[in-house]
């Protein structure tokens, strides 16, 4: 240990002796190396931004990986047993959605079906259809055509997230105006909603009176906006107490099958195994088996990889080619240093320096010669990324405020070592071989 | 009777080219104590210098023997030659090859910078101090060779093959580059070496300075033959120890040629 410990220094001094010896050499084997390592590093960083970006995105509606989603069917009982396994848990939340309607009663909203307010979808959503049984129980949509004889007004359609406690431990909405819910309160009868920017875009195109219809609602809340977030989703969204929705919604009422009910939909964090015991049990007690449970557990950052492995595969081609270019580079002046030190080798080699050790001097120069390019290659590339912070910020939210990936800045100084490892194997059997009696003698 | 320090027996080697291979060295026999200083003399393209690389590890013999303090390291490996060469071997060449781009200092510190055990940097530059006090220039130990003479390049190559304490110093002509009196002055340096008990091979031209060592060897077709013309004496300056050199009173007992017949013809 103690003797490989000391070829490996005396490697490390004789490689920087050397390198301080040929400065020019070495900043030849710099330039024609530090394309390939900015190229790799450059990849890196990108890639890595992309996932970044993609991941802040999909986890604003999928949520953050190692969260589980579990889906609990929409009978009264299960509903009732989910509440009461949740209550007063912080660990797992319950969800679910209802269509609404915020707006002047008796008309058509604006954004039929909760379209995005720059499209339409047509009447596909709150009454251009109802749903019939026959008496067998099949159920099927019926158009209404006296739906479809009310005329459009002063109201909008959107979707409303009624949650038991804060969603955002699992989906990190990002706050835009105003404020979040507040779940340590008592429930109002007005639902405090907080909308995402399409819903306030919405709000903000069109002067609505605050009169909320909800699917299966008793009677139509006087809504109240807090809030605005950034939820990633394209259409019009709010987000408000289940404990005020169900102030009006009838959890005994039949879900409606066509907008889900009041199905819910459980969020826990990975470690809430104790309330997810619980929750089952409740479940299992109401008649609610496991099979009938379908849960899967979040893994965003997997299925990006995945997405982005034949791009990143592309890409770190391309870079490694360039690499490959400043490895020949590198290698063509280290044959050439190794050519004229062949009388310093043999002296070495006189002096009792083993051929490991000779190897080992040239290896050392080529590689810290790739790390010193690896160095100046990484500040480049994170000046740049500094610079182009501002413009980055404008592409994705998420690039705003952060720093340089430290993943580019590893793939660089293994690159930048790489290279050198490649580029000095050569001329390092070579200087390893170099006779000590015919040079000495020459 | 110790066991000698170098014993070769019948040692042989043939060069091989791209002609014809031509054996140069037929059956060697060699034998040398501590602190005994042994010339050897040829005509250009005699063996000598390939003689002195088989003794320095440097090259293997294709026959013979090679013991070294009795071990056999006729077919020694690579790693271990490189570890002996360390330990126990001091080389001096004619053209000095010291490194340009490195001070007197460094150069010498070279031969304790090479893999073979690792010494803290404060013991390094004691001993590369003392190395180069031993031969009167450590105040040049921060000059590059560019700004040394030929004599004190030459000296500074002998600190270089001192600064491990080797047990015996190897110099292929060391006085071939250097004017009569730089000459002598680099002889005086290495006959002073034996008298601490470090056994020295010179391989020469010049007589006057063989006639300085204890024994004086001629490589004729191959094999060493005890030199039988006269070679003139130089006397060693007087106060510098050296001057002892013709007093055999000195050498070792078993060094002397009436006691110990080592060279066989």
């Amino acid at each position: 240990m103690i003797r490989l410990s000391g070829r490996f220094r005396s490697a490390v001094i004789i490689g920087l002796q050397g390198i301080r010896a040929r400065k020019v050499r070495t900043l030849l084997s710099m330039i024609s190396l530090f394309l390939g390592v900015l190229a790799v590093t450059v990849v890196q960083a990108a890639s890595q931004m992309a996932q970044r970006a993609a991941l802040a995105d999909i986890e604003l509606f999928e949520g953050v990986d190692g969260t589980l989603v579990m889906s609990v069917a929409g009978t009264p009982e299960a509903t009732k047993a989910t509440l009461r396994s949740l209550e007063g848990r912080s660990d797992a939340v319950a969800v679910t959605t209802v269509q609404a309607i915020i707006g002047e009663p008796n008309v058509r909203p604006v954004n039929e079906g909760g379209s995005p307010f720059d499209e339409q979808w047509g009447s596909w959503g709150w009454g251009g259809f109802r749903i019939e049984c026959d008496p067998t129980g099949y159920c099927y949509e019926v158009v209404d055509e006296q739906y479809l004889q009310t005329p459009i007004g002063a109201a909008i359609e959107l979707r409303v997230v009624g949650m038991t406690g804060d969603i955002r431990q699992f989906r990190p909405f990002r706050p835009v105006a105003g404020q979040w819910l507040d779940f340590s309160t008592d429930p109002t009868y007005s639902p405090g909603l907080v909308l995402n920017r399409e819903a306030a875009k919405g709000l903000e195109m069109y002067r609505v009176p605050a009169e909320m219809r909800i699917v299966g609602a008793s009677d139509n809340p006087t809504p109240r906006i807090l809030g605005v977030v950034e939820d990633g989703q394209r259409v019009p969204m709010a987000y408000a107490r289940l404990d005020e929705l169900l102030n009006w919604v009838d959890i005994d009422a039949p879900p409606n099958p066509y907008f889900g009910g009041l199905a819910l939909e459980v969020l826990a964090a990975p470690h809430a195994t104790e309330t997810l015991q619980i929750l089952r049990a409740n479940l299992a007690a109401v008649g609610v088996g496991e099979d009938q449970l379908y849960a899967r557990v979040i893994d965003s950052r997997r299925q990006i990889e995945q997405m982005m492995l034949i791009l990143r595969v592309v890409f770190f081609g391309m870079a490694g080619l360039v690499l490959l270019i400043g490895v020949a580079g590198i290698l063509n002046v280290t044959l050439a240093t190794v050519g004229e030190r062949v009388e310093e080798f043999a002296l070495r080699r006189a002096v009792g320096t083993p051929r490991t050790l000779l190897a080992g001097i040239v290896l050392a120069e080529t590689m810290i010669t790739g790390l010193f390019t690896a160095a100046v290659a990484i500040g480049f590339a994170a000046l740049v990324f500094q610079v182009a912070g501002p413009l980055l910020a404008e592409v994705h939210y998420s690039l705003a405020a952060g720093s340089f990936p430290w993943e580019a800045a590893l793939a660089g100084v293994i690159a930048g070592l790489f290279a050198g490892l490649l580029g000095g194997l050569i001329p390092a059997v070579r200087a390893a071989r170099i006779p000590i009696a015919s040079v000495m003698r020459a | 009777m110790t066991t000698p320090l170098v014993q070769l027996i019948g040692l042989t080697k043939t060069l091989r080219g791209q002609g014809e291979p031509r054996p140069i060295l037929t059956g060697v026999d060699l034998t040398l104590h501590s602190g005994e200083s042994v010339a050897i003399l040829g005509r250009s393209g005699s063996g000598k210098s390939t003689l002195l690389s088989l003794i320095g590890l440097f090259d293997r013999p294709d026959g013979g023997q090679y013991l070294l303090d009795g071990q056999d390291i006729t077919r020694i490996s690579d790693s271990k030659a490189a570890a002996l060469r360390s330990s126990q071997f001091g080389f001096v060449f004619q053209r000095f090859f010291l490194l340009k781009h490195l001070t007197a200092a460094q150069n010498v510190a070279m031969a304790l910078v090479n893999g073979q055990g690792w010494l803290p940097r404060r013991q390094r530059r004691e001993k590369v101090l003392a190395a180069l006090d031993l031969v009167g220039i450590a105040h040049l130990a921060k000059q590059r060779p560019a700004r040394l003479s030929g004599g004190e390049q030459q000296r500074v190559a002998i600190a270089r093959a001192l600064v491990r304490e080797p047990r015996i110093i190897l110099a292929d002509e060391p006085t071939g580059a250097l004017d009569t009196e730089t000459g002598n002055l680099v002889i005086d340096v290495l006959r002073a070496t034996t008298e601490r008990g470090c056994a020295l091979v010179l391989v020469t031209h010049d007589p006057e300075h063989a006639a300085r060592m204890d024994r004086v060897l001629r490589l004729r077709d191959g094999v060493l033959h005890p030199e039988t013309a006269p070679v003139r004496p130089t006397p060693a300056p007087v106060g510098t120890g050296l001057d002892r050199v013709g007093d055999v009173s000195h050498v070792p007992r078993h060094a002397r040629p009436a006691e110990n017949e080592e060279v066989r013809a």
